[in-house]
């Protein structure tokens, strides 16, 4: 996710440098990450962040009409619903994933048992939250499903153009690419839910196309890195 | 043909068919795709609401949540999307992504949650929909889920608290009303003419809080700002739902029948007494000269009869 804002960032002009920091979460003034720290003000979470900025007199969708802009906001509410929740599922709930991937990588900075007890307690929180909302009794074989709708629906709404809105991107472009770039390049268990994305090819182009002209400003290094510092702040 | 379908969901008032926005969802795409559904609603019986409502029975299968019901109905055919395009296909996903995250936390908190709605509207309403002693148990269980449900979904670790979410859930469910009402702008439904997934579940979100009376109504009154939806809301139901309503009438109808009866009663009541009062008052004649009297030698007319009057 913090590709996310790294992207959007990035199509605004703003120069942006991501620190990995442990306590991350606690930094941030809502618990969320990731955040942005800007001169004396910390601002967290894609909406707050997406206002920050426009008041700052930066913004991506001034172009759209009203109608698009409802458009673009329940779009961006569908990545988050199902990508985003398919993402913490398969990273917590799916225990082949946990055992393996997850609970290692989460709990790697501290000591143990700091880093079991840390990621049990994360993962007791995100099984909670699917139960609320009712992921908990989905199969994986249901989420991968429901993430390949979610892909199919973002697939016909780009159709041939080069950004979801035509010629401009946006904040929905920045959210897309920040997920399916993800979903993408980090490495899990089995490939399924990358194989659903690169089932469609005007995404993966979309996203190859985002990366190279935003992100190859900087060193392949740095954007690797960021990836990887995007997974760790991704296990939230 | 299509096996007998049958729907088992929560019964409405308020001139709605269920007051449960699943349910109603279910309900709307059924009369949209012209799915032939035997809608049970629950009322005060024994057998025991299992699980999630709405649930629909077909021969042997039960299939529980809306989402997957409507893809049941799709494939025996009853499809209100056909003539969708594949993208708009789509923007009916990413819409129903927005009225869940955005409108559902504010319509739980505003069913289930506020103080003053719970207490006087809901849970006497659904209580009185199941048997005893489960109608002790399910409404708190509900509301228990929907707060659950708010707080894991908006609240933040590690404060999880009601107080901070409950503003901003609110702004977001305004905030999404006026997306859809601008998508809405002057047409019939969302896509054209012909109703279809999207419009079922946006009536089925949005009927609820126009209709029901709460006491707390803020979302209502910003609802009832955005006169388009309020139209698409009526729409529907004078369409749709009009044999409903008036089959229904025992829930709508009746009751604005007993209390026209009720007020016809008492207006003939009052009417009664009025011509009581008014005879009194004509046959009072007799007995003025006592009251009238006293007044009158207040002023200064016969003696005697107030000295008969003041003496013991």
């Amino acid at each position: 996710a913090t590709l996310c804002f790294q992207a959007f960032l990035q199509m605004c002009n703003l120069p942006v440098r991501v620190i990995c920091r442990a306590n991350a979460e606690y930094m941030s003034p809502s618990g969320k990450l990731p955040f942005i720290h800007v001169g004396n003000q910390v601002v967290s979470e894609l909406g707050p962040i997406v206002q920050f900025v426009k008041a700052k007199g930066h913004s991506l969708s001034d172009g759209l009409d009203e109608v698009q802009k409802a458009e673009m906001k329940a779009y961006m509410e569908l990545v988050n619903n199902m990508l985003l929740t398919a993402e913490l599922y398969l990273q917590w709930c799916d225990d082949v994933t946990v055992e393996e991937i997850t609970h290692p990588r989460y709990g790697s900075p501290y000591p143990w048992p700091l880093n079991r007890i840390l990621s049990y307690q994360k993962q007791w929180e995100v099984r909670r939250k699917m139960k609320a909302i009712g992921w908990a009794g989905k199969t994986l074989e249901q989420v991968l499903e429901d993430v390949d709708q979610c892909c199919h629906a973002l697939s016909q709404r780009l159709g041939t153009q080069p950004y979801f809105f035509n010629k401009q991107p946006t904040e929905l472009d920045a959210l897309v690419f920040g997920h399916l770039f993800t979903i993408l390049t980090t490495q899990l268990i089995t490939d399924e839910l990358s194989e659903k994305v690169k089932n469609y090819s005007n995404l993966t182009a979309f996203c190859r196309r985002i990366e190279q002209q935003y992100f190859e400003g900087h060193d392949k290094d740095s954007s690797t890195v960021a990836a990887r510092s995007s997974k760790r702040s991704l296990l939230r | 043909m299509a096996a007998p379908m049958e729907l088992s969901c929560w019964g409405g008032d308020w001139g709605l068919p269920s007051l449960h926005p699943e349910s109603l969802t279910v309900m709307a795409y059924a009369k949209f795709s012209g799915a032939p559904l035997t809608v049970n609603t629950i009322n005060n019986s024994w057998r025991a609401p299992k699980g999630d409502l709405p649930v629909l029975v077909s021969e042997d299968i039960v299939i529980s949540q809306p989402a997957k019901i409507l893809n049941f109905l799709r494939k025996q055919k009853y499809n209100a999307d056909y003539d969708l395009s594949a993208k708009q296909g789509a923007d009916t996903l990413a819409y129903i992504a927005l009225l869940e995250e955005k409108l559902l936390p504010a319509l739980l908190h505003t069913f289930w949650i506020e103080a003053d709605n719970y207490c006087s509207v809901t849970k006497p309403w659904f209580a009185s929909k199941i048997a005893f002693p489960l109608s002790l148990y399910l409404p708190g269980k509900m509301s228990r889920e929907a707060l659950n449900r708010i707080l894991l979904t908006r609240g933040g670790p590690p404060l999880y608290s009601l107080t901070e979410v409950e503003a901003q859930i609110y702004r977001d469910a305004k905030e999404c009303l006026n997306l859809l009402s601008k998508r809405l702008g002057t047409s019939q439904f969302f896509f054209g003419d012909t109703p279809t997934t999207l419009d079922a579940f946006v009536f089925g979100f949005l009927a609820p809080i126009y209709k029901v009376c709460f006491p707390r109504v803020q979302l209502q009154e910003h609802l009832k700002q955005l006169s388009n939806l309020c139209r698409f809301c009526d729409d529907i139901l004078t369409c749709y739902f009009r044999l409903t309503v008036s089959g229904h009438s025992p829930a709508g109808q009746d009751t604005a029948d007993a209390n026209l009866q009720k007020l016809t009663q008492l207006v003939n009541k009052e009417s009664n007494l009025i011509e009581k009062m008014d005879d009194n008052l004509r046959k009072s004649p007799q007995h003025p000269p006592r009251k009238l009297t006293t007044l009158k030698l207040a002023a200064g007319g016969e003696e005697s009869s107030p000295m008969s009057r003041l003496s013991p």
